[in-house]
């Protein structure tokens, strides 16, 4: 279909109604870097003085960089293990004869409609029983587990459209059925893998209610409790610090979906949770 | 060759199976379970935790036990026991003093502060100073009272270290009352159903989800209708700015509506020149920001889906009613809403259910206030008895009951969604015979 001329009156509309996000974000950056004016919106001037926690830490809110250090140890541990873990089983419920496959099947769809979210209690609980409480490799192991789900469905799909053909002719030509998973049809769906390691990256550096309760402590704080943690305290009411703590967390994301926009956009219409 | 290959779908699924069944099939279950407890806060998750308290002793005296022991249970003694003797060696005390409290007061239990200074004195190389005595009643204190003992064995222990020795019927059954761990009960099911909070919160539940639910379908309706009218350079400007609150962390998010409402936030400024005082917009209306912050970020997926769901209708059907003279609302009303019944559905169920059992935006947006449950959702409620309060006391399997709701709601409707949407279509058969 041809495009569509420009039709303003609309554009007017839609840029009214959407004026909260244009402002909310334009704002979050102009104010980290400026003094906040309380009299008027516009700032009075420059300062880099909310970024000084890049160098000193916030009284009694720990240090910025160990912060930073677990929640990027915390997201690369959940993409590894949730494209590994998915790329596998989601071959396995593609592609492969087993017993009961499409009772795991429809399991997977189940547990991929649960909201896990009302598991934290015990899994709190779990984790307190088991010795995994406060540590990375706790909310680590739950956080990958309850993505792990979706996953294997995004890559069961993935791999669903790869052509049989591919598979039968390496077959043919003497391969086991691993080598030709490895060598012939994973190179198939690497634009699959990108986008689910780029999507549960994501998930994993924004996530938020696991690491407030699994890793409370201040050895284990996540940038996301950091941030919230500086909200809540009454002695600070710094919009200025927060947005820049804010900016500086919320950057990989932006520089993530600033150039893969287009599939993620494909993921998140697919239906996830939100 | 044959053998590796029939593994080979084990080997695919095991990874991922013990991870899931391990950390979310479990959990489902255990929440049951722990929802038939009185765990908390004060009884701890583990085992077994004797503990003498001031109402251990209350009850024992309602008990008419022997009213000796009860007082002696709670008074304090002065016991030279080898873990008191170490704190003695590393006080600061004359070699030669050392030596005779190790000797002559080994295992000595006193009653009174008194008692231990006589005692003192009768040794040789008895301690000079004030300073020095008050060290030494310092470092053999003892008592039972409030002291956490793990096996029954260091309970006994206990006991004896403070010279109280007891017959096998006695040391039982103050073994049982000293017993704080959890136990086994129905109370919590019963107290839910008792309690006054459990319609009032219901009632938020129920008009929080309807509220965002109108708002979301409707906004995403709106955007997916308006970018479909556009141009397609503008139209995809749009829906990306729709997507920022969604895939930005929900801390950031939040914290962008609280400045955006506080007093001396864009809205209070933008406001003040339409002659309305400068205020705290979400102490006022909490209700309405709690919606709109998760209708924002709700309304892209509708949004997306609905787009897509528009574009593909064959271009044709569109064309012809153009052809004939309608408007685009009319195009709208009786040709793409009609094929947009299934995705609306869709979106309504799914989203139901994410709202009806997240809480982060709330938790960080008003925490349940202002005020007292003023905003206090199930979902919040739960994690507030169980994770989060201001009483002290976490009644983890209070917040497992409440939990347990909100765990058969989502079984239900899950299970029910996998009907409407029919997955079978979703599994086709393998077609390699290996």
């Amino acid at each position: 279909m041809e495009d569509r001329k420009p039709n303003w009156l609309l554009t007017l509309f839609l840029l009214i109604i959407s004026a909260p996000i244009l402002i909310m974000y334009f704002w979050l950056f102009i104010d980290s870097i400026s003094e906040i004016n309380t009299d008027g919106l516009w700032p009075e001037h420059f300062t880099l003085r909310n970024w000084r926690f890049l160098y000193e830490d916030i009284d009694g809110h720990g240090n910025v960089w160990k912060a930073t250090l677990n929640t990027a140890i915390f997201a690369t541990s959940v993409v590894s293990i949730v494209v590994i873990l998915s790329s596998t089983a989601g071959y396995a419920l593609s592609r492969l004869r087993f017993p009961y496959r499409s009772q795991f099947l429809g399991f997977v769809l189940l547990l991929h409609s649960f909201p896990s979210v009302t598991l934290i209690i015990s899994i709190f609980l779990m984790l307190r029983l088991i010795g995994l409480y406060d540590t990375l490799v706790g909310v680590i192991l739950v956080k990958a587990a309850l993505e792990l789900p979706f996953g294997i469905w995004i890559m069961k799909g993935f791999y669903d459209t790869v052509p049989w053909e591919i598979e039968m002719a390496g077959l043919q030509d003497g391969a086991s059925r691993f080598q030709v998973w490895y060598k012939l049809v994973l190179p198939q769906i690497m634009p699959g893998i990108a986008a689910l390691a780029i999507f549960s990256f994501m998930a994993g550096w924004s996530e938020f209610v696991l690491p407030l309760i699994l890793v409370p402590g201040s050895e284990t704080k996540l940038l996301s409790v950091y941030l919230a943690g500086l909200m809540i305290d009454d002695y600070l009411s710094d919009f200025g610090l927060f947005k820049a703590v804010g900016l500086f967390y919320i950057m990989p994301v932006m520089i993530f979906y600033l150039f893969t926009q287009d599939k993620l956009m494909n993921i998140y219409g697919g239906g996830t949770k939100g | 060759m044959r053998r590796l290959r029939s593994f080979l779908p084990l080997w695919f699924m095991l990874p991922a199976s013990v991870i899931v069944t391990l950390f979310f099939v479990i959990p489902v279950f255990m929440t049951f379970a722990f929802s038939f407890t009185t765990m908390s806060s004060d009884t701890g998750v583990l085992g077994n935790r004797y503990i003498v308290s001031e109402a251990t002793l209350l009850k024992l005296k309602e008990l008419n036990i022997d009213p000796v022991l009860v007082a002696s249970l709670g008074e304090i003694r002065f016991v030279f026991d080898d873990t008191n003797l170490k704190n003695i060696s590393q006080l600061n005390l004359k070699p030669s003093l050392l030596k005779e409290i190790n000797t002559k007061l080994k295992n000595k239990v006193f009653a009174t502060e008194k008692k231990l200074y006589a005692a003192l004195k009768t040794l040789k190389n008895r301690p000079r100073s004030f300073k020095d005595r008050k060290a030494i009643s310092k470092a053999t204190v003892s008592s039972m009272m409030n002291k956490e003992f793990l096996t029954a064995d260091e309970f006994s222990q206990g006991l004896v270290s403070v010279g109280i020795n007891l017959d096998a019927p006695a040391f039982n059954q103050l073994l049982e009352l000293t017993n704080t761990s959890w136990h086994w009960t129905t109370d919590n099911y019963a107290e839910l159903m008792a309690s006054d909070f459990t319609l009032k919160i219901l009632g938020n539940t129920l008009f929080y989800v309807f509220c965002t639910l109108f708002f979301n379908v409707g906004f995403a309706l709106l955007l997916a209708l308006a970018t479909f009218y556009m141009p397609s350079g503008q139209s995809k400007i749009f829906r990306a700015l729709w997507l920022i609150p969604r895939i930005s962390p929900s801390v950031i998010y939040v914290l962008l509506w609280k400045w955006f409402t506080f007093d001396s936030g864009f809205m209070s400024h933008f406001l003040s020149s339409f002659g309305f005082t400068p205020q705290d917009w979400l102490k006022e209306f909490p209700w309405v920001f709690v919606i709109l912050a998760n209708g924002f970020v709700g309304a892209s997926m509708g949004m997306l889906i609905f787009s897509s769901a528009i574009v593909a209708i064959p271009g044709d059907v569109l064309r012809a009613a153009e052809v004939d003279g309608a408007y685009p609302l009319q195009q709208i009303r009786r040709i793409i809403l009609p094929l947009l019944a299934w995705p609306i559905l869709f979106v309504t169920s799914y989203q139901t259910l994410s709202l009806l059992t997240s809480f982060e935006y709330i938790l960080l947006l008003t925490d349940g206030g202002p005020g007292f449950f003023t905003t206090e959702t199930w979902a919040l409620n739960a994690y507030h008895t169980a994770l989060s309060n201001y009483f002290g006391n976490l009644r983890y399997g209070f917040g497992a009951t409440l939990a347990v709701v909100l765990v058969v709601v989502g079984i239900i409707l899950s299970l029910l969604y996998l009907r409407l949407f029919d997955f079978k279509k979703l599994v086709t058969e393998p077609q390699i015979e290996t």
